[in-house]
């Protein structure tokens, strides 16, 4: 659950003058954009982006701008753990948010990104402790399960990469809907069992145990939230929580080279829990209001039955609403 | 005036309400160059007996002249040409800019300044921190990085640009220099229009600010610009000073600078945002806007306030064209 990163920092040229304003305002607790330790930077987030994708999201964090997709494909359990479903989380970092990222520049920050992530959202080896409901995602123990592969994009980078990418997670999981499945037929135990994937039954992927992580960034005496890149830049350490609805504790990661006293970690943890209900409650009212606009029209389109014809001859197009048989 | 497409979501009301100010904001723009601005593959109106250069942005296609880039028709004696908006910083002589620079090289320091090039800033440019004017002898040389090192931000004035296109930087008078207790904000350099002054002090708020031609802005705490005769008094003081103290408190910005600071700072990215031009005038209005409404410092990054802002400008110009 607790394990160090090297991470790689992305160096933003910062004069000895303009460190120590922005130093000064981290201890004044007025940053260089008037926000104060605790406060995120505006939040926008958009679910079904990506219409050819199962669930997606897109969370844009001030100047932080990433996209995650959830794609679920038919698979076998493993043989470890046949009443569990497979995740598998993947990053990438496009260069068009740093030209570093170009070639295999950005692959370490990717492969890092993806194992923070991996680790809070799925938990330890034997799958305890584990976000996302694993089970959920069984069809048949043993033959037949739902692998989701989940891919992160950051699109532009200005700090605190690790909560963007868990709120577009946890986005798209919230939009994923993954198809009914039928098994057809009983077959012997070493064939794999005819499936019928539904086209019309969907069902929605339950996401209130999915957990949102929350960075601390520790610049000079005192940690701030939501750091851009600048102030990560100035960091010594920076710690990020993965917390979920309960204020559990899901995953815990540090970055930095600078080490850090037991009770200033404990103290991080503390701040972190009251910050993430905060964020917690942002995100899930931000994500039921777009689903309430989603659901107010998948309702109305399923009562009627919509035909449209394009009348040639007087040039118009009309649809018609008929009852649904 | 170009409509740039904000990345913030506005709700309905938002959203009808800016598109109202900035048609009244396209309404107030002079109409005589609506016309001039151009598309790619636009037509340029040309007197075809009058001879006349074609510049860049241009290429005549089957005896007509159309625009490769979007941008604005200029015409300039015989030469027209399309200039484009989002380009990068055009240096002309006797610019003020704002630069960091990058590399300390024999003599000179590198500048950049959202150029093609860099701008070369050199030694002997510079003036001495004790003030005198002498040659710059071996041992300057090796103490430049005293002056300048990298990453530093410093504040020169355009001396001359070479026939490969490359800058030169001089930085003779004492408000040039070295910028420090601040904070350096991008803009585009199409929204820094050039006037008589680009330094400005705002002495109600105690704050700096420059707004250098290639669109970097420096907001920052008031420096006295000192008489060099007086730093090498000063100096020698500094060093007692610093030699004493072991720990790097120096005075922090006091907290009412540094809001003011972090306001100006905000109404400038705010601006930049919404694509209206830069200056004293609209900065200090908009920061009368956000401290009158009491806005939140970050607030002012919201959706709500860019809408604000919008409105107050179409209201503004629509006054001084009453004038």
């Amino acid at each position: 659950m607790y394990f160090c990163l090297n991470c790689v920092v992305i160096m933003v040229a910062c004069s000895v003058g303009e460190q120590h304003f922005l130093k000064g305002g981290i201890a004044q607790e007025l940053r260089t954009d008037g926000r104060k330790r605790l406060t995120y930077r505006h939040t926008y987030v958009e679910t079904g982006v990506i219409p050819q994708a199962n669930g997606s999201a897109r969370v844009r964090i001030g100047g932080t701008d990433v996209i995650a997709s959830v794609k679920a494909e038919i698979g076998r359990p493993s043989s470890l753990q046949p009443d569990k479903g497979k995740v598998a989380v993947f990053i990438d970092c496009s260069p068009t948010a740093e030209p570093t990222f170009g070639g295999r520049g950005g692959e370490e920050l990717s492969s890092e990104l993806a194992l923070a992530l991996q680790k809070c959202l799925l938990g330890g080896k034997s799958g305890a402790g584990a976000g996302i409901n694993l089970s959920s995602l069984l069809i048949k123990e043993g033959r037949v399960c739902w692998d989701l592969y989940i891919d992160g994009l950051v699109i532009s980078s200005d700090g605190n990469l690790l909560d963007a990418l868990s709120a577009a997670i946890k986005a798209a999981l919230t939009n994923t809907a993954l198809p009914k499945v039928q098994v057809s037929a009983e077959v012997a135990d070493d064939e794999q069992p005819e499936i019928d994937i539904s086209d019309e039954e969907y069902q929605q992927f339950g996401t209130s145990s999915v957990p949102i992580i929350v960075t601390l960034t520790k610049v000079g005496e005192h940690y701030i939230v939501d750091a851009t890149e600048e102030e990560e830049s100035q960091m010594s350490s920076a710690v990020s929580i993965s917390v979920n609805r309960a204020g559990h504790i899901c995953g815990l990661t540090k970055r930095g080279g600078s080490g850090l006293d037991q009770s200033v970690i404990l103290d991080m943890i503390s701040v972190a829990k009251h910050v993430s209900e905060t964020l917690m409650n942002k995100l899930d009212s931000k994500i039921s209001k777009i689903h309430k606009q989603l659901v107010d029209s998948i309702v109305y389109g399923s009562l009627f039955k919509v035909e449209i014809k394009h009348n040639k001859l007087h040039e118009k197009i009309v649809i018609s609403f008929g009852s649904r048989d | 005036m170009m409509m740039r497409k904000i990345q913030l979501p506005f709700t309905q009301t938002q959203k009808v309400r800016y598109e109202r100010a900035i048609e009244r904001l396209q309404s107030l723009s002079s109409t005589v160059n609506s016309d001039a601005s151009v598309i790619v593959t636009d037509t340029i109106p040309v007197n075809h007996e009058d001879a006349f250069l074609k510049g860049h942005g241009t290429s005549e296609v089957d005896g007509e002249l159309l625009a490769t880039v979007c941008g604005v028709v200029e015409r300039v004696d015989k030469l027209v040409y399309v200039r484009t908006l989002r380009a990068r910083y055009k240096p002309e002589v006797g610019d003020i800019v704002v630069g960091r620079v990058i590399e300390v090289a024999q003599k000179r320091w590198r500048v950049e300044l959202n150029f093609t090039q860099d701008g070369v800033l050199m030694l002997s440019s510079m003036n001495m921190p004790d003030g005198s004017q002498r040659r710059r002898t071996s041992v300057d040389e090796l103490n430049m990085r005293n002056i300048f090192v990298e990453h530093d931000v410093v504040c020169a004035e355009v001396r001359s640009i070479q026939h490969d296109g490359s800058l030169q930087l001089h930085a003779r008078s004492q408000k040039y220099g070295k910028l420090e207790k601040g904070q350096l904000l991008k803009v585009d350099p199409y929204l820094v229009k050039r006037s008589k002054h680009h330094f400005h002090y705002i002495e109600s708020l105690g704050i700096d600010l420059i707004i250098g031609c290639n669109g970097f802005i420096w907001v920052g705490e008031h420096v006295e610009v000192r008489d060099p005769v007086m730093m090498i008094d000063d100096q020698k003081d500094a060093e007692m000073i610093s030699s004493s103290s072991s720990t790097k408190e120096q005075s922090h910005t006091p907290l009412e600078t540094r809001q003011n600071i972090c306001r100006i700072g905000n109404a400038i990215r705010v601006l930049s945002n919404l694509g209206f031009t830069v200056t004293v005038e609209v900065i200090t209005e908009t920061l009368n806007l956000s401290n009158s409404k009491n806005i939140d410092i970050h607030n002012m990054l919201g959706s709500e306030f860019h809408v604000v802002v919008a409105e107050n400008e179409a209201e503004r110009r629509r006054e001084k064209r009453k004038k």
